[in-house]
């Protein structure tokens, strides 16, 4: 048969020139980024720090803060915790080895209370001229990790008289990982505390990188 | 192959790279309380970045499936189709009644520019997601788009200047 014979392939056919030429960019474009992508997830993270989620290395020392802290809606005595219906205000100290390590502001009329973990005030205009240093951003307790060991965290309820307890509970080393930790509770006749959020940074971790565990 | 289809296949491969390619950057910021929610609420204020495809895809996902079914039309379907009809168009050589129709459809698709949809994409992305202070930052995908519908814009121009010298040729024979 010769050419002059050869059937004409319809006009359509041709179209699929552009549309194939599309995908196939596309296509490539995808496969490429794809495989530049594939490297690793999440910000970087140097030597000295440990990454989220990994239990805490015996005998190394660590910051620790509870980011939240939740009581039951009546306290110990099954009363309202104020008079009238004011909330609690709540603190609470880390106690490590019997010692208190550290002491919390008192957050005013809260069931659910947070700190930060922040000592100073961050602004991003101040992170552009000044340097902190770890122990100035941090507000926590500085407690150096042994398996067999324990913090504990009492929880009061501020008042002006006298502090009223709101309970307390002790948490293992080994039952806490690098970053956050979230530890709830029945109501018991010794304590109200509902729920605790502790954080766990360690201490020779970058500026970067603890703002990155604490994300 | 004559200038309009390598114009055509030059169209083409612009366009799928500005389809899946990055095009927009948004920034989030809560103004004076960003500090606050950088650590609050950290995953807030993650830039993301979208493509044309990744835009389709968010308004799919967050149920707004009729301006999904409008941007796939407008910015994918209609690009591809345009471009598939001009590559015929551009191969009609001497057959000027089929060139004709078929450019009388190019230019009705020329009406829906992509550059209008184009631009209706960010509007919705950008009023869709950003808080304020937030800010929105165009990408190289955008400007590997706009190339390729200026790039068919050229290309219908020869389209036509082709045929009317066809046109012309004929009739001085004629």
């Amino acid at each position: 048969m010769s050419d002059f014979d050869a059937p004409k392939k319809p006009a359509w056919v041709g179209a699929l020139v552009p549309v194939l030429l599309v995908l196939a960019s596309a296509g490539l474009y995808w496969f490429f980024s794809a495989k530049g992508e594939g490297g690793g997830d999440g910000p970087p993270v140097d030597g000295s720090a440990q990454s989220l989620g990994t239990k805490l290395v015996n005998g190394k020392t660590y910051y620790l803060f509870a980011s939240l802290i939740e009581l039951y809606p009546k306290n110990l005595d099954g009363e309202n915790w104020d008079l009238g219906d004011g909330g609690p205000d709540i603190r609470y100290r880390v106690l490590w080895q019997g010692n208190e390590v550290f002491k919390s502001k008192v957050k005013d009329d809260s069931l659910i209370a947070d700190w930060s973990g922040l000592g100073v005030e961050l602004e991003w205009s101040d992170l552009l001229g000044k340097k902190f240093s770890p122990d100035e951003i941090i507000k926590g307790a500085r407690v150096r990790s042994t398996d067999d060991q324990h913090v504990a965290v009492e929880v009061v309820d501020g008042d002006v008289a006298d502090d009223d307890e709101a309970g307390s509970v002790e948490i293992l080393f080994k039952d806490l990982r690098v970053g956050t930790n979230e530890f709830k509770y029945e109501k018991t006749p010794d304590s109200a505390i509902r729920r605790v959020v502790l954080k766990a940074l360690p201490v020779d971790s970058s500026l970067q990188d603890l703002v990155n565990l604490m994300k | 192959m004559n200038q309009s289809r390598w114009g055509v296949l030059a169209c083409s491969i612009l366009l799928g790279f500005g389809l899946v390619a990055p095009t927009l950057t948004i920034v989030p910021s809560a103004g004076e309380l960003t500090w606050l929610v950088e650590f609050l609420s950290p995953e807030d204020l993650e830039p993301t970045t979208y493509s044309i495809l990744g835009v389709i895809e968010k308004l799919f996902s967050t149920g707004d499936e009729f301006l999904g079914v409008v941007l796939v039309l407008f910015s994918v379907l209609f690009p591809v189709g345009k471009l598939a009809l001009y590559w015929i168009a551009a191969g009609c050589g001497s057959d000027l009644g089929r060139a004709a129709g078929l450019l009388k459809w190019t230019h009705r698709a020329g009406k829906f520019s992509m550059a209008e949809v184009f631009a209706l994409a960010l509007m919705v992305v950008v009023v869709k997601t950003l808080p304020g202070g937030s800010t929105a930052e165009v990408q190289w995908g955008a400007y590997v788009f706009v190339a390729s519908v200026l790039g068919a814009i050229l290309v219908s121009f020869g389209l036509d200047r082709s045929q009317e010298a066809k046109w012309k040729l004929n009739g001085s024979h004629g």
